[in-house]
């Protein structure tokens, strides 16, 4: 394509207060600063006056547009012209709304940033999306629970194939186990019958809808759009290609075995699962004897926020206890049930079940920490709490005993066994096969044959429950087209599981929709770029599949990656990694990044700084920072990236050779409730800087001339102090002495 | 602290909520209540602790508790009770319970609580009246100049009555307190709140201390919400301690004249009633009526207003009320009749009258009447376990 480029300069918003447009212009004008054919200003470029400007040079040829003008977060229908290469180049925010008007430092920053839009228009490409043939957009629900049914109702509505599968022969789940189910309409104090059986004859009767009982899966082969499942029912296997899945595969409850300590192992004392089993055949009567329970204490917490067994709250449990504490009362007038909490969690409307079942004469609640069950003969049991509203240390008399135990998520067992793999490892290949021959390996779910393992990755502090990236994106694991539904991904209700099974089949849904148009998922869910690397020149460094974040690269049999397009989502992880530099997107490569570094102006006197700028919040909170007029040192050079993974350290080499001062890596935070929208791509950053700055020491460059600065998308008043803190640095450390070579 | 057993009593529960407690359930122990509380001691304050006991039905806690009676039902725990629990009325459903356990003989206790036994209880009293008017040979309707006393009921018939009456009271406030006392000193030694150990200092001080107490109602005056209820307690009480100055100053005519035979001197009316009306016992009389009748309209008019913060009372509350009212406005009409000779009415209004006096002198330890009983009883203990220190 024959590029005609045309410079637009908006003089709106304090724009052409701050700036001398014409000698912007000039600059531009000038060639040997910036080459552009067409050079326009307007007063107020998002009028249509100032649109139609645009689009009348459109049509006579021009194809590649810098907008010089507001943030690119906003005003993003009016700078929407396809077809074209549009760059959007901030002067308002990063200049008009931050720095000194009317200012010659001011001046050279505007001609910095319109020379590096024009640069990258120049390097830059339309994209044409990448569509894989063959597609398929039927969902699979794994997990026939109210999760899961849900989740396949939903997609099935909205008119897609479903194929649900359920390891059991009977569809349910926990669900359909209850005796009753705790109050689902206002004013909450009539208990449910369960509601999943209208929703299985619903399910059964659905034409789109295949039902798979008693299967597992084997294994699952390919990407969104193209998973290849293998199925086993009863020995048999088969093969079914599916577009995304919903993982709802659900909870056991704790193991009560482990709670000797409140009398477990007591004919009398039960767990909540077994007390719906018990109400479900009639009257509350007690395992030892068949004799009716009146006296019924519940031990809520049972095994659940106890550092010792679950750290976690478990959600429904305290809900469920009442629910069993109106069984008890309702089927005998003259019971009492005693429930024993370290705090009364009803989530959502559940508080006003709790306050009716509070009013109830026979429903008696104490907050306190129980110490011991007891036998106290004739089958009856001792409970022993302490720290209660009633006293210190108290005892009472119960003839039937509940402990409400919690949700372990399905997903623990593998999540175990892997993280206990990945510790053995360290200490050597003996310890590692000995573990593997000694330790039986649990069954997986989805049995991916990712090269980055079976299973979706465990995220640190979540317990075994089924990676989300929940800060911001619920439904998002770390395996694209697999989303997780229910309380494989955290506790919940029913209810909450049931809207959050039609959240995940929206998502599932929304991948397949935007593979066959060769579009990213979440979250730049526009995206038609991808990474295309030119493999002939790879070393087969292993370096982007591992590194990717979300298992997107596999591997041949010579070690050469294996992109798996559809599991990308394009942050540009790989293209950071790559020590050959052969990954690149159209509108995003390590040349075009590199090529506006060395577009920027280094002058004799005073310092350049770049700021590499993470898009997903380190560029927003910089917006935010600019709304409220704060001032920017005018010299940085802000470059936005599409994720702090996708730095290529080149680019580094490149700024400080040419004489740039100070490089800050401006990205999220990581660690333990990190936030980044790739997972981890500060992270590596970060790692790879670390050995960067090995490099700068060696070649007598201050380490301290390049920082990466950890910042959350409110943390943007801080931001200007953080960026003039460096700015007093590099001015201890002095010039780059490269400078003027 | 020791172990103790907790025995939750469904029953108890149940009695509380028909009782007039039937917010017990919703309190969330947020403890709002002890905070606003004016009267409580600051060391182990009630009405919370009282509530949770309310709530597990732990009758052993609440029944023989002095916090129950150091209460005044001032509703402020009420009043600002986020939850709508009512402490204040639960309390006083508590203190019912409490009558109606130390009561003897108990099966009283239960009646004088319960509508269902109203009428049997006025049965009696117009029964044992009847039976006096036709056993001396009395027309219902006397003719003639309305005299209560010579032809209608004569003295001796209601000194017979009414004592019989008071000693009845007297041996049910004896053993309900006597028990109640007991009951009180047991859990001395077996509780373990550092409070409840006994304070040297003769127990006549404390007696005196409480007696004052309850002359001046300086704790009643430490009410914010219902402020206005210590005034109109006080009219009522004042009115009652005048009524019976007068009544013994009657009887003082009476038996003075007859025994003692002394006369009229001056103003002083010695001999049968009727007396005049400047007569300074029959002076003290009306003022005091005029007193009861002021305090217990305010009483009825207070409760009303309040009803919407502080509870609208019980059965229990609205009985003891009604009784007083009935009291006074047939004591006073059966004057004005009298002295008007609307004789039809006249006899049947102070047959009301003495029914009405009959149920509040033989029901009072079972009524709420006994508060001022177990209530003193409680502040002394109060103060013997140095409960109240200031």
């Amino acid at each position: 394509m024959e590029k005609k480029i045309g410079v637009y300069i908006c003089k709106g918003c304090g724009i052409g207060e701050a700036l001398n447009v014409d000698e912007l212009k000039k600059a531009t004008a000038g060639g040997a600063k910036i080459a552009a054919d067409v050079i326009r200003e307007h007063d107020i470029l998002c009028s249509p006056a100032g649109l139609e400007m645009i689009h009348n040079d459109i049509k006579e040829g021009t194809n590649c547009i810098v907008v010089g003008a507001c943030s690119p977060r906003v005003k993003f229908e009016e700078f929407d012209f396809p077809g074209t290469i549009t760059e959007r180049v901030n002067i308002r925010e990063f200049i008009a709304w931050t720095m000194e008007p009317q200012n010659e430092d001011t001046q050279s920053v505007a001609e910095d940033y319109i020379k590096m839009g024009v640069i990258k228009v120049q390097k830059g490409d339309v994209p044409t999306p990448n569509i894989l043939g063959d597609l398929s957009n039927a969902i699979m629900v794994v997990g026939g629970g109210i999760t899961g049914i849900t989740a396949a109702l939903e997609a099935a509505n909205a008119g897609y194939k479903v194929i649900l599968v359920e390891k059991e022969a009977e569809l349910g789940g926990w669900s359909a186990k209850l005796y009753k189910e705790t109050p689902r309409v206002y004013p909450y104090d009539k208990l449910d019958e369960p509601r999943i059986f209208d929703k299985i004859k619903e399910l059964e009767a659905h034409p789109d809808i295949t039902i798979y009982k008693s299967t597992i899966v084997e294994k699952t082969d390919g990407q969104p759009g193209l998973f290849d499942v293998t199925l086993k029912t009863n020995g048999t296997s088969q093969t079914i290609k599916v577009g995304a899945f919903v993982m709802a595969a659900g909870w056991k409850p704790y193991d009560a075995t482990k709670l000797g300590h409140l009398g477990y192992g007591h004919p009398n004392v039960i767990t909540n699962v077994q007390m719906e089993e018990i109400a479900k055949k009639g009257k509350i009567t007690r395992p030892s004897d068949g004799k009716e329970a009146k006296n019924v204490a519940f031990i809520q917490c049972a095994g659940s926020r106890d550092a010792n067994h679950l750290p976690y709250c478990s959600s429904f449990c305290c809900g469920t206890s009442l629910k069993q504490a109106k069984y008890v009362r309702e089927k005998s007038s003259d019971a009492v049930a005693m429930i024993f909490y370290k705090d009364i969690r009803t989530p959502g409307q559940t508080e006003l079940f709790y306050k009716n079942m509070q009013n109830d004469p026979g429903v008696l609640l104490t907050k306190g920490d129980v110490t011991a069950v007891t036998d106290a003969g004739n089958g009856n049991l001792y409970v022993e709490a302490e720290n209660t509203l009633l006293g210190e240390k108290i005892k009472v008399e119960a003839d039937l005993v509940v402990l409400a135990t919690g949700i372990v998520p399905a997903t623990r067992a593998t999540q175990e066994y892997f993280d206990a793999l990945t510790e053995v490892g360290k200490k050597g290949d003996d310890a590692k096969k000995a573990f593997l021959e000694e330790t039986p390996k649990p069954d997986s779910i989805l049995n991916l044959t990712y090269r980055q393992g079976p299973e979706i990755p465990t995220l640190e502090g979540a317990y075994g429950f089924a990676d989300s990236n929940f800060i911001c994106f619920q439904y998002e694991t770390r395996r694209t087209g697999i989303y997780t539904a229910g309380c494989v991904k955290q506790p919940m209700t029913m209810s909450d599981a049931a809207d959050d099974a039609a959240g995940a089949a929206l998502k599932a849904i929304q991948c397949v929709e935007h593979v066959a148009k060769g579009m990213a998922v979440h979250p730049r869910a526009w995206d038609t770029t991808f990474p295309d690397p030119m493999l002939i020149k790879c070393t087969a460094c292993k370096r982007c599949t591992e590194e990717c974040p979300f298992g997107a690269i596999d591997e041949d049999e010579k070690g050469i990656p294996a992109y798996r397009l559809n599991r990308c989502r394009r942050c540009g992880t790989c293209m950071g990694a790559c020590p050959e530099r052969i990954v690149s997107f159209k509108d995003f490569s390590v040349d075009i990044v590199g090529s506006m570094i060395k577009g920027i102006d280094v002058p004799d006197e005073g310092y350049r700084v770049i700021v590499l700028a993470c898009e997903n919040d380190a560029y927003p909170a910089l917006d935010s920072a600019a709304i409220k007029k704060m001032k920017l040192h005018p010299s940085v050079r802000i470059i936005p990236v599409r994720c702090l993974g996708s730095t290529n350290l080149v680019w580094v080499t490149d700024a400080l050779s040419r004489g740039i001062d100070g490089l800050i890596l401006l990205g999220c935070k990581y660690g333990e409730n990190y936030q980044c929208h790739f997972v981890k791509g500060s992270e590596l950053a970060n790692y790879r800087f670390e050995k960067l700055q090995e490099t700068l020491s060696k070649l007598q460059l201050e380490a301290d001339r390049c920082q990466l600065m950890q910042v959350a998308i409110s943390e943007y008043d801080k931001l200007p102090a953080m960026i003039d803190d460096f700015m007093k640095r590099i001015d201890e450390v002095g010039p780059n002495p490269f400078k003027g070579f | 602290m020791a172990e103790q057993i907790i025995k939750p009593d469904v029953n108890f529960i149940n009695d509380i909520i028909a009782a007039g407690g039937e917010s017990v359930k919703k309190c969330f122990q947020c403890a709002t209540c002890s905070v606003v509380c004016n009267v409580t001691p600051e060391d182990n304050p009630f009405p919370r602790k009282e509530m949770l006991a309310a709530q597990w039905g732990l009758k052993d806690r609440l029944i023989s508790n002095p916090d129950v009676w150091l209460c005044h039902q001032c509703s402020d725990c009420t009043a600002y009770c986020p939850r709508g629990a009512k402490p204040g009325e639960v309390l006083g459903a508590v203190r019912k319970l409490s009558i109606e356990h130390y009561a003897t003989p108990s099966f009283l206790g239960k009646a004088v609580a319960s509508p269902k036994a109203l009428i049997g209880l006025i049965l009696v009293p117009v029964i044992i009246f009847i039976a006096a008017i036709m056993v001396q040979g009395n027309s219902f309707f006397p003719e003639g100049e309305i005299v209560y006393a010579e032809k209608f009921m004569k003295v001796p018939y209601i000194d017979v009555i009414f004592s019989a009456a008071a000693i009845f009271a007297l041996f049910g406030f004896f053993m309900g307190v006597t028990k109640y006392w007991k009951d009180l000193t047991k859990n001395i030694e077996k509780s373990s709140n550092p409070w409840q150990k006994k304070v040297k200092g003769p127990m006549i001080a404390m007696i005196l201390e409480t007696v004052f107490e309850f002359m001046t109602h300086k704790r009643f005056d430490k009410c914010d919400v219902t402020n206005d209820r210590s005034k109109t307690h006080l009219f009522v009480f004042f009115g009652f301690v005048g009524l019976a100055i007068t009544t013994t100053w009657a009887i003082a005519y009476l038996y003075g004249h007859e025994f003692f035979h002394i006369q009229k001197t001056f103003w002083l009316n010695f001999g049968e009633s009727p007396y005049p009306l400047y007569d300074p016992m029959k002076i003290l009389g009306n003022f005091s009526a005029v007193l009861l009748l002021a305090g217990i309209l305010q009483v009825i008019t207070n409760r009303r207003k309040n009803a919407e913060k502080a509870g609208s009372g019980s059965y229990y509350d609205w009985l003891f009320i009604s009784v007083i009212t009935s009291i006074v406005v047939t004591g006073i009409l059966s004057e004005v009749l009298r002295l008007a000779h609307v004789r039809m009415v006249a006899y049947p209004v102070y047959f009301i009258h003495l029914v009405s006096v009959f149920f509040l002198f033989a029901y009072a330890p079972y009524s709420k009447m006994a508060h001022m009983a177990y209530r003193t009883t409680a502040l002394v203990f109060a103060k013997y376990t140095g409960r109240e220190v200031k």
